[in-house]
């Protein structure tokens, strides 16, 4: 007869352990031992075991338990139970569970509070949060990952984004339809909403749509094209405007034949005619109209900044796209967003969110006499006092293939931290209605130093290897990625609530609550990352490709082979398996910690406390700003599942917004995807200034010591209130080590 | 001629993106100077030929320059050297301007040939001492308020200054 442990292996039943055990509780209840009756016991036990052919050491205690009462000891059996659950409670106070809530509710573990920069891991609900997001990630890494993915994570050459939804099937983010949501109206699940008739209203319920949505799924929420989703609204607030406005301001004579005749087609802003028969009441219309619309986009800033949809104070990770719409009504709400953010929140402080994109395409808003060149102009401004909007480029080749101008759906967007996910190959070549599912990422550093010179292995790298080895943990990562794939693809439409149900995921709508969402998210991409490609090349040859043109065209041709291996295995599986120049937020130091632990300091590639993003140049490397752009620009057409480039600028750019233009129209030309400007924006709450501050401000004098400056700095693309707080220590030394390229 | 500092890209000395070159030596003594151990003449190293090439060489390579501007010290101590390098500089970099700061004000300059000179080869002059009570960080590309952006073609122009102003 054999026993089970507790760790799951056998051993052979021997009496003399119960018996010493049970003699244990005997002193500690009585005061002496009682060798007779612990025997007894021990043998009774043994007696009823013997019938099973394997007993588990749980079993055994019960039985002891039971013997003990049944002969009257009923102390010394009460006195076994609390021994039993002491042991119990050590062990999980040993065990890896225990450990996470304790570091988690004493705020021992900085990294793993921080380990989300929007999270507030200090407060109660942010730690709820925490204790439940680590419970997630013990229960799929030790239960759910297929062992191949779970020992390559271990060992440091593949990690698994948002682990904590794993099990679950969550997917990731997702471009909503706002015309259509906006058009039908929607339920939020505890109330109807019926569509909007005005532009207040309906920027309210953006929000709104926004929080439910964020509630559905992990990842970013993004607005694909909001000028042209709200456009109709600023018309219908026109029109109410306009009635009102013929009922009080117009003669008596012209209200009788007019009011109320007019029919809606005639009623818009752009009508000559209508602003030749009423001058007043246009004129009035007019304004009203525009101030209505600031004051909506006022309101939307202030709402997605202020309303959590997740514990520890998360709000939802908002982003919006705009900046193509020509029309009267589209153009006025790019202004009033952009005007809004300018404006910055209650105290004029920059908002964190939403994150806005604005949409670049030459003959729309490029150059002078183009319709929307003012807002471009804007947009820079913006950008320059706000690190907001970051520009997506609609003429890059890989994006202008997709747009077709009577579609705005088809305008090239990002979701905030970078997701690109426009082609489908099941047809829905748009944004919206779709997203991206989830993604993994591989550690090209790790592979650079088993194959590099900087070890002293080997005088040439062992690319041949390299390459293998490289597509040996690309299958493990993107079957992982499949794994993944037939768990959230098995999941009811019910799970995801609101996405399904109000049609946020295009045709959700017509599944009911218990069908099962595979056919739909089939649409959406899985994505294969990649972080450190500097680090990897320094390890491979001795120079990262900023520093050497070969290390260059090696790391063009390794992100092209991942590119290749991406498209292949879409065919293979009939997925969109895209590649990923991964957000690094959470992951920055992991990697460098597990391979500083199995290589060691090696200078230039495990030195620092982070790993460089996806294909960037390191942000300790000084080098124009030209240079890096011209650099990093090859990589954005490989990327397929999005990609960011920044130049970081040393200096108050809102002073110099005509050199911000330069750069953002020149990396534009490079044909890079996605682009944005990195500079210091500092603020002190005594007297307001916002540009550079040093250990004092340069507006009021007063010192560091005496006031708490604000420093705003950017994270996986999406900005974050006061970096030092709120940053785990790899990104906090990422800040310190940029280098400005001006 | 002694310079002390070269920047290959700057947002913050004249509009666009410009290479900055700081020039040794100044006599103004404005309280509260920036740069102080630019005073020195002897600061930094000499205005080797390399480095004037390599300032040259920026300029053709680096599509996003709109220029360069003169930066101290004060580079109307150096006349001489300052006005031989722009020649060169205007010959080699036809669509790129120039900016220079100054102590002297415009005035001052015009009234003296060899720093007229120099000045000529300029489009905008940041002139006057730095005068700390009048400083105003909310100004860009100078800190006091009694420092003027001058265009100097259209003061030449009208005989009088005219405040350079972004087109």
């Amino acid at each position: 007869m054999k026993v089970m442990k507790r760790d799951g292996c056998l051993v052979n039943f021997e009496m003399s352990r119960i018996v010493k055990a049970v003699d244990k509780a005997f002193i500690a209840v009585e005061g002496a031992s009682r060798e007779q009756a612990a025997l007894e016991i021990g043998v009774r036990a043994a007696h009823i075991a013997a019938g099973m052919d394997q007993v588990t050491v749980e079993e055994i205690q019960d039985i002891v338990v039971e013997h003990l009462q049944s002969s009257g000891y009923t102390e010394v059996a009460a006195a076994y139970q609390q021994y039993r659950e002491i042991r119990d409670l050590e062990r999980v106070r040993r065990g890896e569970l225990y450990k996470i809530s304790r570091d988690v509710i004493g705020v021992a573990n900085l990294d793993l509070l921080r380990e989300n920069a929007n999270l507030n891991g200090d407060s109660f609900s942010g730690k709820m949060s925490r204790i439940g997001s680590e419970y997630a990630k013990w229960m799929a890494s030790h239960f759910v990952l297929p062992a191949e993915l779970m020992r390559a994570v271990k060992d440091g050459y593949v990690y698994v984004h948002d682990l904590d939804q794993y099990a679950l099937g969550t997917t990731n983010c997702i471009f909503i339809p706002f015309n259509r949501l906006l058009e039908r109206g929607f339920n939020t699940g505890n109330g109807s909403v019926r569509p909007p008739q005005s532009i207040m209203t309906a920027m309210a319920l953006v929000a709104i749509i926004f929080q439910s949505q964020q509630n559905s799924q992990f990842g970013g929420v993004s607005g694909s094209k909001i000028d042209w989703d709200l456009a109709p609204y600023v018309g219908k607030s026109f029109r109410r405007h306009f009635r009102k406005g013929v009922a009080y301001l117009e003669e008596a004579a012209q209200r009788t034949s007019m009011a109320g005749i007019l029919p809606d087609n005639e009623l818009y802003i752009d009508n000559e005619q209508l602003k030749e028969t009423y001058p007043r009441t246009y004129r009035y219309a007019y304004n009203e109209t525009v101030n209505e619309v600031k004051q909506a986009a006022e309101s939307l800033i202030h709402n997605l900044n202020t309303m959590s949809s997740r514990a520890g104070g998360q709000i939802p990770f908002t982003s919006l796209n705009y900046g193509m719409c020509t029309s009267t009504e589209g153009r006025l709400v790019s202004h009033a967003l952009l005007d809004a953010t300018m404006r910055g929140l209650g105290g004029g402080e920059t908002p964190i969110f939403p994150q806005h994109i604005f949409q670049c395409k030459q003959g729309v808003n490029q150059r002078e006499g183009d319709p929307n060149y003012d807002l471009f102009l804007k947009a820079v401004e913006c950008s320059s006092r706000r690190l907001y909007p970051n520009f997506v480029n609609v003429d890059a080749s890989f994006n202008l293939a997709y747009y077709s101008p009577d579609d705005p759906d088809t305008i090239i967007a990002t979701m905030g931290c970078r997701t690109r996910t426009i082609a489908d190959r099941f047809g829905r070549n748009r944004l919206s209605g779709k997203g991206n599912l989830s993604f993994n990422t591989i550690n090209l550093v790790r592979l650079g130093i088993e194959h590099g010179i900087l070890e002293g292995k080997r005088d040439l790298p062992d690319l041949t290897h390299f390459f293998k080895q490289l597509d040996h943990y690309m299958v493990i990562a993107v079957e992982g990625l499949i794994h993944r794939y037939e768990l959230q693809a098995d999941q009811p439409a019910k799970a995801s609530d609101f996405m399904m149900r109000e049609g946020v995921w295009e045709g959700g709508e017509v599944l009911s609550p218990e069908d099962k969402v595979r056919d739909l998210i089939k649409h959406g991409t899985l994505a294969l990352g990649f972080i450190g490609l500097a680090e990897c090349l320094k390890a491979l040859t001795g120079q990262h490709h900023g520093e050497d043109e070969t290390s260059h065209r090696l790391g063009v041709e390794i992100i092209r082979h991942m590119r290749q291996f991406c498209d292949e295995a879409s065919e293979r599986y009939n997925l969109n398996i895209s590649l990923f120049a991964t957000p690094a937020e959470g992951l920055s130091g992991k990697f460098t910690k597990l391979d500083r632990h199995t290589f060691g300091v090696i200078k230039g590639v495990t030195d620092r406390e982070y790993y460089t993003n996806s294909f960037h140049v390191p942000v300790y490397h000084p080098m124009a700003a030209y240079r890096k752009i011209r650099s990093e620009a090859p990589f954005h057409e490989l990327c397929n599942a999005g990609a960011i480039s920044y130049v970081e600028l040393d200096g108050n750019a809102r002073q110099n917004t005509a050199a911000f233009r330069e750069i953002v129209q020149f990396a534009l030309q490079q044909n890079i995807g996605y682009f944005s400007v990195n500079h210091p924006v500092d603020r002190c709450p005594a007297c307001n200034y916002e540009g550079i501050i040093g250990s004092a401000c340069p507006g009021c004098g007063a010192s560091e010591a005496d006031e708490n400056f604000q420093r705003l700095r950017r994270v996986t693309g999406y900005l974050t209130g006061n970096y030092t707080e709120r940053f785990n220590s790899a990104k906090q030394a990422e800040v310190r080590d940029r280098v400005k390229h001006l | 001629m002694n310079v002390c500092g070269y920047l290959p890209e700057s947002i913050n000395e004249g509009a666009g993106l410009r290479a900055v070159l700081f020039v040794s030596g100044c006599r103004h003594a404005c309280e509260g100077c920036f740069n102080a151990a630019s005073w020195d003449f002897e600061a930094g190293e000499p205005f080797a030929e390399a480095m004037s090439m390599r300032i040259l060489q920026d300029m053709l390579d680096n599509p996003l320059l709109d220029g360069l501007t003169l930066c101290g010290g004060d580079p109307f101590f150096s006349p001489e050297e300052c006005s031989a390098f722009l020649y060169s500089f205007r010959k080699l970099c036809p669509g790129k301007n120039v900016w220079a700061y100054t102590g002297f004000t415009f005035e001052a300059l015009m009234r003296q040939p060899k720093r007229r000179e120099l000045a000529l080869l300029c489009d905008v002059i940041v002139d006057g001492k730095f005068q700390m009570e009048l400083r105003d960080v909310s100004l860009p590309f100078r800190g006091s308020s009694n420092q003027r952006l001058i265009d100097v073609a259209a003061s030449v122009e009208h005989g009088d200054v005219v405040e350079w102003v972004l087109r």
